[in-house]
């Protein structure tokens, strides 16, 4: 695996990072105030033995997190500024589901939170690296888990019912809109869509195979999957979405891109 | 592009001894997770967003609270991170406790005075549902209302003793 996929994967990713603590999973920082009687904390947090989130605490790992993440993302301190960034996600998105709501979008992200810093320096872009190899592939495999392991639970919590159930109402209901009871008011749509989602999930793991324009037919897939997702009931799983940029040949962006995105860095 | 003949930089024997390790470790435990985990154990949790079935004749559950204020009026509690700091979905997974100690509902109270110190207090908390029925799939009816717990906070003015 050439470096420049790292290269830009970092940029990206801790950059998604910085987007993600102050525009997307902002919660945590809420969770400053709220009393503790309603922090419930998962086993991870127990384990480390972290505390209830407090004011002061939040906006700590706040600074940490997001000053961590810039540095990584221009390219500086690769395994430092990473490994410092990726115990501060650990303890933002501990927080964030610390409080009886887990969310199962932030699992790839924290696989290439945890691997990105272990392949160092990627400045010469041309240079193949199996470091880099094998943290790519951790990405695409934690991404691949997502959706795959996401059918397994289906059939685990709801069996074959799910497919034939009434979950997309369910949701659309709780969350809808005009084009929510636009869709619901076609006949036997939901059942088509929700035996789609399934048989997707169950093949997900093709995209770990798959090369060239199948790959980015079944990437352009999944990215549209996640657009309906997020028209119908504001659910964006941008976590995940980002990282399916792991699957992308971004080592092949133009090189004048490439030394156009450095100097912006620089 | 690529140059002709790149470099290649391999990795010593322990550095892809201890990534397979941890490799295979990780994929294990996520696997476990799912088939049969909990939440509690996020990240190694079920992979489980939308995984339950929901029964074509069953119904559908949406959880509110409502206060009375200080002022006497009812209003619908913002369960928003800028609202009280909770979300509607994590007074939904604590539904049990708010249910069996009502008095937790206090904490929702010193919360939203907490954020909105200039907003009049509330006074009642009602934990509250409303339930629409399915049939063959579609919604029925009109919704309908169910109290769950309800909880008069002893000083209205100071929450859990917050805020003085």
């Amino acid at each position: 695996m050439a470096l420049g996929r790292i290269a830009v994967l970092r940029f990206v990713l801790y950059a998604f990072v910085v987007l993600d603590a102050l525009h997307l999973t902002t919660w945590p920082l809420d969770h400053g105030d709220v009393p503790a009687q309603l922090y419930r904390p998962i086993l991870l947090r127990r384990l480390l033995d972290l505390p209830a989130p407090t004011e002061t605490s939040v906006r700590v790992v706040l600074v940490v997190l997001v000053a961590s993440a810039v540095v990584a993302a221009l390219g500086r301190l690769p395994r430092a500024a990473g490994w410092v960034c990726a115990a501060a996600y650990l303890e933002w998105t501990s927080n964030a589901f610390s409080y009886s709501k887990i969310d199962h979008d932030h699992v790839a992200l924290l696989v290439a939170l945890l691997v990105l810093p272990t392949v160092g320096p990627a400045r010469d872009a041309a240079v193949r690296s199996e470091a880099a190899g094998w943290a790519v592939r951790c990405v695409q495999v934690a991404t691949v888990c997502t959706y795959f392991l996401a059918a397994l639970a289906k059939m685990r919590f709801g069996g074959w019912d799910w497919a034939n159930g009434a979950i997309f109402t369910w949701a659309f209901s709780r969350r809808g809109s005009d084009l929510t009871d636009a869709l619901l008011a076609v006949p036997h749509l939901v059942l088509v869509m929700q035996w789609g989602v399934l048989v997707a999930e169950f093949l997900s793991p093709v995209l770990l195979w798959l090369r060239g324009r199948a790959l980015a037919a079944a990437v352009a897939f999944w990215v549209l999957f996640h657009v309906g997702t997020y028209l119908t009931i504001g659910i964006h799983f941008l976590p995940t979405v980002v990282c399916l940029l792991a699957f992308v040949p971004l080592e092949r962006l133009p090189r004048a891109g490439r030394s156009g995105a450095g100097r912006s860095r620089a | 592009m690529l140059d002709p003949a790149p470099v290649i930089r391999r990795l010593p024997r322990a550095g892809l001894a201890w990534r397979s390790a941890v490799a295979v470790a990780f994929l294990v435990l996520l696997v476990l997770g799912t088939v049969q985990g909990n939440d509690d154990r996020w990240p190694f949790a079920p992979m489980s967003q939308y995984a339950f079935a929901v029964d074509l004749d069953g119904e559908i559950r949406s959880t509110r609270i409502e206060a009375v204020t200080t002022a006497g009026t009812r209003t619908v509690v913002p369960l928003t991170p800028g609202g009280v700091g909770l979300r509607r979905a994590e007074v939904e997974g604590q539904l049990g406790r708010f249910v069996d100690d009502p008095a937790l509902l206090e904490a929702v109270a010193a919360a939203a005075a907490q954020r909105h110190p200039g907003r009049p207090r509330y006074a009642r908390l009602e934990l509250r549902q409303t339930v629409s029925r399915l049939v063959a799939g579609e919604v029925v009816g009109p919704p309908q209302d169910v109290l769950l717990s309800a909880w008069d906070v002893p000083d209205p003015q100071h929450p859990l003793g917050c805020c003085r």
